[in-house]
């Protein structure tokens, strides 16, 4: 009942970006390619998280490179070609949902798949060239995996299911620029979001407020221009630092490589391991441990878990 | 009195002297490829203010967008389109709605489809994941 009233007007303020009408406990994911090689404990931890929810995540057949940028330019039909197929993968299965995981894959098949919609020659061309494909009809809709916690799966419910509680962990939820921009994408507010602070609660954790939470962490500058990722990361991490997380919490497997790579770690300061949140959530909900891939991390946060118990 | 006006330090000021030089092409393709109203920009610097990346960059976002007004071709050989990492911090805010990461990706375009490049292989750091070398290359190369 208290988390009900909790969350009411949350539910009611996002009635309208979130237009999730059906309801099926079984859902196709893209992974992408982080989740199969750098960001395996992100696809194991959702997996065994959604299970212990009572949900099936399942991995959409034949998925290929959602292009991980998304083209800002209005004459680049053939950059949208990598979503759009994925896009005709989920409509194959009779699905009219796909859930992303990974915050990259997530906007850029959100995008694209808006961008198709918005035009009718545009989408004429794209099945066009696509000549071997059945034509995309419109109407998949893409989710990332925390709207589906939020708006369907439900905190109390999540709460509820929660075997062991996080309680005393103090985690700066990490946003980064694709869950939340441009806006008409964004899973939540641009400036002021709460969902991932949310998810941490419904855990018993403590989530940590950082002014950086949404700001970029340099992206694939770190291949161009390293120094300018550096940076970057090293100002969102002390600022989480000062806010007194001990760990941080993300849902982009490049800002997780960024933030953990370049963290500046001086004789006065020690690392924060940044996880993503589904080992939290699949932690909480009483999946062990030692199967949610916390070794694959280089910066790992089982000292801090340990400390409470947790592994 | 044109020496007097070169010594000012602001670059758009500069820049503006060229206007003679304005070329229309330019800035109908810069329109076209960003598909922004760039003249809907009157150059708050709300951009600017908020850009993580400004510190690196020659010319500020705000700037860049003032000479594509004024057609002003050299703006290509500016590193800020490089240096931008289209997080879209600026487009949130702008309250005119431009979107100035599309008007850096239509100026780094009109460079890569010339068949420049940002990006060597060379260079690349070793241990950089396949989601950033992907992103590096979509954004930075031909």
């Amino acid at each position: 009942m208290p988390d009900d009233t909790r969350h009411a007007s949350r539910v009611t303020r996002h009635d309208t970006l979130s237009p999730i009408t059906h309801h099926s406990s079984r859902i196709p994911y893209f992974p992408g390619c982080a989740l199969k090689d750098q960001a395996r404990a992100f696809e194991r931890s959702a997996q065994l998280a959604m299970q212990a929810l009572g949900w099936e995540l399942f991995e959409l057949p034949r998925w290929n490179c959602c292009g991980t940028v998304y083209s800002l330019a209005s004459d680049d039909l053939m950059r949208h070609l990598g979503p759009v197929r994925n896009l005709v993968r989920a409509q194959e299965l009779g699905e009219g949902r796909l859930v992303a995981l990974c915050a990259m894959c997530y906007n850029t098949l959100a995008r694209s798949s808006r961008f198709v919609e918005a035009d009718p020659e545009r989408l004429r061309r794209i099945n066009a060239f696509m000549d071997e494909e059945p034509d995309y009809r419109g109407g998949v809709e893409v989710v990332h995996l925390l709207q589906l916690l939020r708006d369907e799966v439900g905190y109390g419910e999540i709460e509820a299911k929660v075997a062991r509680s996080l309680e005393g962990v103090r985690v700066a939820p990490y946003y980064g620029c694709m869950l939340l921009r441009p806006r008409e994408v964004g899973i939540d507010d641009p400036d002021s979001p709460e969902v991932m602070e949310e998810l941490l609660s419904s855990l018993g954790a403590e989530p940590v407020e950082f002014p950086q939470r949404a700001e970029c962490c340099g992206a694939y500058q770190a291949v161009s221009r390293p120094e300018i990722a550096r940076g970057r990361v090293q100002e969102i991490v002390s600022s989480a630092r000062r806010a007194g997380a001990e760990l941080i919490a993300t849902s982009c497997p490049l800002c997780q490589f960024n933030l953990e790579t370049h963290q500046n770690v001086t004789h006065h300061s020690s690392p924060i391991a940044v996880v993503y949140f589904t080992q939290l959530l699949a932690l909480a909900l009483g999946v062990p441990g030692d199967q949610l891939g916390f070794e694959l991390l280089r910066l790992d946060p089982r000292p801090v878990l340990s400390k409470k118990e947790l592994v | 009195m044109a020496e007097r006006m070169l010594e000012n330090p602001s670059r758009v000021t500069r820049h503006a002297l060229r206007i003679s030089s304005a070329e229309p092409g330019f800035i109908r393709r810069v329109e076209e490829l960003s598909g922004e109203n760039l003249y809907a920009c009157y150059q708050c610097g709300k951009c600017a203010a908020g850009c993580l990346f400004a510190e690196h960059m020659d010319l500020l976002p705000n700037q860049v967008l003032r000479l594509v007004q004024l057609g002003d071709e050299s703006v290509l050989s500016s590193k800020a389109p490089w240096v931008c990492a289209s997080c879209l911090a600026c487009q949130v805010r702008c309250p005119k709605g431009v979107d100035i990461a599309r008007v850096m990706e239509a100026l780094r375009l009109l460079s890569l489809r010339r068949g420049e490049t940002a990006l060597w292989a060379k260079e690349i750091p070793a241990g950089v994941p396949q989601i950033a070398l992907v992103g590096a290359a979509r954004k930075l190369t031909p």
